[in-house]
């Protein structure tokens, strides 16, 4: 078989000039995911709008940190009014039978990159370039069509969109100016039997 | 963020394990690995795709480094593996390469001269090899080029491409026949 190892062999391994571009396009991809999360964020803006024209809720004593509810047609309703026991909340949509990883996270902090295997783009893909191109992949990507903001501090959330023994991986993360927008949320689906490693925060200003 | 020399000498499992907070890591391995996966890609496709195909396998690597196994401290095993995968996509690509070459004699990424002096007997070895390469099911191509050409141990090859140790030795047994036979059978 030595005929073979030196088949070709005075092919040279690549100068740092042959792979300048290839490396570019590494750099460039790194620093994909913080612009792709601000689709669930722009998801969230369009719940503070409709919040302006529903009756805001009012968060007082013996409020519960977080509610879930299976409506009739399937669908689940999830209130958090404080990120406070993301253990309880995961059991909570586990009841109603929602697979899902949750983390509460700081103001300006996020969870490291490469948590889980996103079942497409949505998580750490390419960025899109411009609106027009983000509203496309929202269309053809199944991660931002499983929660839908319906309130600033509810979520639905559209079961059908989830294949079996996929995990719906949530991460909320306090925001400063709470008053207006208590959280912001971002929601992507882990492939069917990967696991989701626990979440790592990291400082992140986006 | 600064590329400090703890970085650069840490081994590739730990540096994939640091790229999971500082992103920038990563790119010490590509440089580790880069120039090398190239010239394998090279050596299979022809050097038209190879830095399309070392950039996409650098890039699925990146986005899976997550489930990275932290116990391999050698990474190339896992690079190799999606680099398989990248490659089969092009499948044509690379039957384009053997083919040309069977008719011209020449691989368009090899340094011309070099081999002067025994050119023709190379040409009589090389030929019947490109056609029996060529001959070769994707998956028995995979596994032999891993050992010949990327120099990976059997275990590697069954990390590298998820697949039991016996497959890769049966995989193996298969395509070593069929060069063999091409090379008795010559020009």
């Amino acid at each position: 078989m030595d005929e073979l190892k030196t088949m070709w062999e005075t092919v040279p391994p690549a100068a740092p000039e042959d792979l300048a571009g290839a490396r570019r396009r590494l750099l460039n991809g790194m620093h994909t995911r913080r612009r792709v999360v601000t689709a669930p964020r722009l998801l969230v803006a369009v719940g503070v709008a409709a919040a302006t024209v529903v009756t805001p809720m009012i968060v007082g004593t013996g409020t519960p940190a977080y509610a879930v509810t299976k409506s009739p047609d399937g669908t689940i309703t999830m209130t958090v009014n404080e990120l406070r026991d993301p253990v309880g909340l995961q059991a909570k949509l586990g009841e109603v039978g929602i697979k899902a990883d949750v983390a509460f996270l700081a103001p300006n902090t996020r969870c490291a990159d490469g948590r889980f295997s996103s079942v497409d783009p949505a998580y750490d893909g390419q960025p899109a370039t411009d609106p027009d191109e983000l509203r496309s992949l929202m269309n053809e990507w199944r991660s931002p069509k499983v929660t839908r903001p319906i309130s600033v501090r509810e979520i639905r959330i559209f079961p059908e969109h989830i294949n079996s023994d996929e995990t719906l991986v949530l991460e909320f993360r306090e925001e400063n100016d709470g008053a207006k927008v208590p959280w912001r949320l971002g929601a992507w689906l882990a492939q069917a039997g990967t696991s989701v490693k626990p979440c790592t925060p990291i400082a992140d200003a986006g | 963020m600064t590329i400090t020399r703890e970085v650069v000498e840490s081994d590739d499992a730990t540096l994939i394990e640091r790229s999971l907070n500082e992103p920038e890591s990563f790119a010490v391995l590509f440089d580790r690995h880069a120039p090398l996966l190239h010239r394998y890609v090279t050596r299979r496709l022809g050097p038209g795709e190879a830095e399309d195909v070392v950039a996409d396998t650098f890039l699925a690597a990146f986005q899976r480094r997550g489930d990275y196994d932290r116990g391999r401290p050698d990474a190339r095993p896992w690079l190799y593996g999606i680099a398989s995968n990248v490659i089969g996509k092009r499948r044509r690509t690379e039957r384009s390469l053997y083919q040309a070459y069977i008719r011209s004699g020449v691989h368009p990424a090899e340094i011309p001269g070099v081999q002067v002096e025994d050119g023709v007997n190379t040409l009589a070895v090389n030929r019947p090899l490109a056609r029996a390469l060529l001959g070769l099911k994707r998956a028995d191509r995979d596994v032999l080029l891993l050992v010949a050409w990327a120099e990976l141990s059997y275990q590697e090859v069954a990390d590298a491409l998820a697949i039991p140790l016996g497959t890769v030795a049966s995989r193996l047994n298969r395509a070593r026949t069929q060069i063999r036979q091409a090379l008795g059978q010559g020009e």
